[in-house]
Order: structure tokens, then sequence, then C-alpha cells
């Protein structure tokens, strides 16, 4: 009985098949890659160097007329580019004509790409040699510094509390995060989940939903919750709660993906279901990084309190913020030092800790 | 019959075509050994036969019934009759040597007593007569990855035969082994097979181990067999041509 009717054919056909779809699918993804690359190169030369630079306009022209036909050419450049497989993406995709023309465009229009990116991030960075080194910034720098460095030990108790405050929201966000994100990591790991269509979907989505909510720093989900909780600790240890889970979930599902696979196929010869496969196979060679990671999560998560506080969400932050904004700079250095003892120590401890338990 | 394979392929997604049109049969109580160059297929034909690689086409028939589309408990079912050993041991590195046998019997037990890790009297009973067999029994409680590569192995073969395997699956079993121990294994792999009647497929690389244990041999090249009969029959011509001119037979006992 032969299921796919694939199989029919004589097997170097079918090699020969699978070669030319996986052939014409990347022809596809050169034309896109080719257009978007004309386009970008074009943009960038017509705005950030010709306007900003050259033409050194404040207020750059915009209308949309513009920028559709810019993105017209672009695309009967890149597709006629692509076509005659002598582009950059061609190249980059593996199915470009080995030929001069090829040679030639990937280094001389790779380098431009390059090179034009640099230039425009030079621009629109506005990097200024002259105002790093004026006399009165160095001035602002000196007194600030030098207030710092005789810091005022009168509010030294009122600090106290609030580092402790910052490390227990670090504490319970890093605790409460362990059962989501253990359960999460299995969902989203490619070699437990890509077997079938339903669970690789489930695994597909979930991977979206996780990426989208660590690409937003903690410091705005802490903007969102104090406005949704109030500001506070609370709203603080949810922010960081959130991103623990996205990154961590991320870290112990890539942990499940490099186990060793033999044991895991020995189990399943035995006849185990995916359930015994996972509990016998897989979580005796993950306990160990999921607690190392877990540990080396608080410590961040200490670190990033403190920076959370600075919108409102509790702890040592907050009080920064206050003292930063009535411009004491003696009481800001106590705080300052304290912060970066704490963060030394907690580091120090949890390399000691990881490496005590691999 | 107890194993028929009928024109069996095997092309990887990659375009490698492993296995073309193999086809043999396997009695009960044989030694069938594989031998043939890495990469002659003779891991996935293993693989192919307890399906942890599926087949591109051609049969397999077990104990007379055709396995080669079957899925789900179904398929687990076969997989529990059919004990299987790895080249690295593949045992739990972490856990006990006795956990790593219990979990010869997960195909058997309901999911639910072996995540809590309740297993009866009997069940541990039968793990340590496993360990007897193969000698090894006082190391039940030391972490499986203390012990040496062969007493390793051992444990695996002591985690297989707790499924009480009407076909033992053996890819290269010794072939991260020094000579000494690998004869040593090859031991338990004879004992096992004698005395409780266990089916053995092994591949296996060095002929000297063959002559000694197999009772029938098939060699492999390029995905196809091009030898099968009496270990006693592989004479010089036949050696060179299994694994190329410039080969060189290499003596270990």
């Amino acid at each position: 009985m032969i299921l796919d009717p694939e199989l029919e054919l004589h097997p170097q056909k079918l090699i020969a098949n699978r070669k030319r779809k996986a052939d014409k699918f990347n022809l596809y993804k050169a034309i896109f890659l080719d257009i978007f690359f004309v386009f970008y190169f074009i943009l960038v030369v017509q705005r950030a160097i010709y306007y900003k630079f050259i033409l050194n306009l404040s207020d750059l022209p915009f209308s949309w007329n513009e920028i559709l036909s810019i993105f017209i050419g672009s695309v009967v450049i890149g597709t006629f580019w692509a076509l005659s497989k002598t582009s950059l993406s061609c190249k980059l995709l593996g199915i470009a004509k080995d030929n001069k023309t090829t040679k030639w465009t990937v280094e001389i229009f790779g380098w431009s790409l390059f090179n034009i990116t640099f230039i425009a991030g030079w621009i629109v960075t506005k990097i200024s040699i002259v105002g790093l080194f004026s006399s009165e910034g160095i001035a602002g720098a000196e007194r600030l510094f030098g207030a710092m460095f005789t810091p005022q030990f009168r509010i030294f108790d009122d600090a106290l509390f609030a580092m402790i405050e910052t490390i227990y929201i670090a504490l319970i966000a890093t605790l409460i995060s362990i059962p989501p994100t253990l359960v999460l990591s299995f969902f989203t790991a490619r070699n437990l989940m890509k077997d079938n269509k339903i669970s690789f979907a489930v695994y597909y989505v979930l991977r979206i939903i996780l990426n989208f909510i660590r690409s937003i720093e903690p410091l705005i989900w802490a903007i969102i919750f104090s406005v949704w909780v109030g500001i506070g600790p609370f709203a603080g240890m949810i922010a960081l709660l959130v991103h623990t889970i996205a990154s961590n979930a991320k870290l112990y599902s890539e942990a499940i993906e490099g186990i060793e696979q033999g044991p895991v196929e020995a189990i399943s010869a035995t006849g185990a279901n995916k359930i015994q496969v996972v509990w016998h196979g897989v979580v005796p060679q993950i306990v160990l990084p999921f607690l190392s990671f877990t540990i080396y999560r608080w410590d961040i998560n200490v670190r990033m309190a403190t920076i959370i506080g600075l919108v409102g969400g509790g702890g040592i932050g907050t009080m920064l913020m206050q003292y930063q904004g009535l411009a004491r700079w003696h009481e800001v250095g106590l705080i300052i030092i304290m912060i970066a003892f704490v963060v030394w120590i907690m580091d120090y401890v949890s390399a000691k800790i990881r490496e005590a338990i691999y | 019959m107890l194993l028929e394979i009928q024109n069996l392929h095997k092309i990887y997604n990659n375009g490698t075509h492993a296995l073309k049109g193999i086809s043999f049969g396997v009695n009960e109580g044989e030694f069938l050994v594989v031998i043939g160059l890495s990469g002659s297929g003779k891991s996935t034909l293993l693989r192919c036969i307890n399906r942890l690689i599926e087949p591109t086409s051609g049969t397999v028939r077990f104990l007379g019934k055709d396995i080669t589309h079957i899925k789900g408990e179904e398929l687990r079912k076969i997989k529990a009759q059919i004990g299987m050993v790895f080249q690295q041991f593949n045992l739990i590195k972490r856990r006990s040597v006795l956990s790593n046998v219990l979990n010869g019997k997960l195909g058997s037990l309901s999911t639910f007593d072996t995540i809590l890790e309740k297993y009866s009297d009997e069940v541990y009973k039968e793990a340590y007569k496993c360990l007897e067999t193969v000698g090894i029994s006082e190391k039940a409680k030391v972490r499986a990855d203390s012990l040496s590569g062969g007493q390793q192995q051992r444990v695996a073969i002591a985690r297989s035969l707790m499924q009480s395997p009407k076909l033992l699956l053996a890819d290269e079993p010794v072939a991260s082994l020094d000579p000494a121990t690998s004869n040593s294994v090859m031991q338990y792999f004879e004992k096992v097979n004698k005395e409780f009647g266990t089916t053995v497929i092994c591949n296996l690389h060095f002929l000297s181990l063959v002559r000694r244990y197999a009772t029938r041999v098939i060699a492999l090249k390029a995905g196809e067999i091009i030898y099968q009969g009496a270990p006693s029959d592989i004479n010089e011509t036949w050696f060179r041509t299994i694994y190329g001119e410039e080969a060189e037979e290499v003596e270990i006992r």
C-alpha cells in the first residue's frame, strides 16, 4: 500500500521534483527581497542622504505619490533583477547564476547597502563630537559626579527599605513565573510539537504571542500596568512577571530543543506514549538548566526592578526618580551606590549557585 | 516467521535514498547480524523495523501482522514487544540504574502510575531480575552516568529485557566499547538469545564478532542487500565486496 501518490515516481525523479519546487519557492522569496533592497536603497539615499544631509532640510517633504512611484520603480527593477538570477538575494538564497555579473552586483550592491546604512545612521543619530567635549557640558558632569561621590547617608533607612522592596518584587515575579513558564515551554519546543499539524499550529501561534510579549520591554509593560493597577510595587511585579514568562519560556524551550535525542528515542522505542516520553525522557534532562535559568532570571529581575521603579513600579527606582527630580544629587549618589552594591552581590551569588548545581 | 520485510524503501527529506528495496525474513530464535560500511543503511533498516523512522514504501510484517502503517495505541503495543539497544546506550544519565531499567516497562503500565513512579513489587522484582541477568544488580542505586561504557550498555540491555521482547534490535551495540568489553557485552546478547529464545537483530562492524555470535548474516551496501547467508561463508572475496577493495580484516578477540 502506498499512501502518498508522489511515491509512485522513481526515487531519483522524486528528489529532482522536490529540488525544483524548493528552487521555485526561493525565486519568489528572492523577488520580494530584491524589491525590498532596491526600495530601501532609493529611499535612504533620497531622504536621509540627499534631503537631510546635502540639502540640510529640517522638514522633510513627504508625499504618498512620491513614495508610491519609488515603490513601483523598485518593484520593476527588483523583479527583473531577481528573474535574471544575478541579484544579491539570488546569491543569498543560493539560486544565482555563477558568473561575473553576479559577482559584481553582489559585491558592489552589497557594499553600497552597508555603507549607505551606516552613513544614514550617522546622520540620523546626530553624532556630534563637539557636544561631547564642550566646556559647559564637562562642568555639569563634574558637578554631578562630585555630588555622587559624596553621598548623603541621612536617607539610608528609607533607601534600604526601598531596596528590600525591589528585591522582593523581583523574587515574587520570578517565583510566580515558574509554573506558567514550565507549561508554555513544552508547547513551544519544536522537537515536541512538530509531529502533527494541530500541535504545530499551537506551537506556531504560541511562539508568535510570546515573541510579541517579549519584544515589549519590561519598562513599557510597567507603564501599561501602572495605569491598569495603579502606581506601585504591584504594577512593577506584574510587568516583570509578564516579561519573565515570555523570555524564560523561550530559554526553557530552547533547552528542550537542545536535549540529547538518544534517550528520548530509547524511551519511545519501549512503546511509551507521548506523555511518558516527555516525563521520563525529556524532563530529567532539563531540570538543571531550568533551575539555572530561573536563578539567573531573578538576578536580571533585580536589575530590571530598579529600572521599572523609574516609571512608577515601586521600590528603589521610584525613590531614585523622586530625588533626581528634586536635583538632590547627594541622595541620588547614595541610591546609586546601593543599587550597584546589591546588583554586584546578586550577580556573584547567582553565579555561585549556578556553578554549584551543575 | 517472526519478521518479514518486503521491498522496503527509505528516502530521507534531504534526498538520501538510504534503503533501496530491502527484502528478507527472520525466524524465531535467530541471531541475525547486519554488516556493512557506515552509511550503508544498517541503522535506518533497524529503525524502520520498530518504526522510529517511517519507511517510505514497502511492508514490515511482525508476527504475521502488517505494522508498516499502524498508528497510536496499536503501534505502541508493537513497540513494547520489540526491545532496542543503541550505540550510545541512551540511558537517562542523571537517573539511577534502577529507574532506567524501570523505563523499559513504560509501554505496559498506566501513564498516571509511571508519572508518580508507583511501581508494584512485581515490577521491582522483575527489574532486579533483569539486572541480575546482565550481572549488574549491585549497581541498581547508582547514577547511570557513573558507570563505565560496558556497564551502561548492560543496563540498556536490562532495560530492553523489561519489555520481555519477542525481538531485540541492537544498533552497533559495541561500537563505542573497547575490544574486551565488546566481547563481554556480546555474550549477554548471546545469553538472552539462547536462554530466553529472544530473536536478535544486531548491527556489527567486526567480522570476528560476527563469526562468533551470528547464526545468519546480511550484508548491506549502499542501501541494498548484497550478501545473505552463514557467517562462515564470508570469505576474502566477499569481504572485499562488502567493505571495498582497500579493506583489511582486523582481528579482535
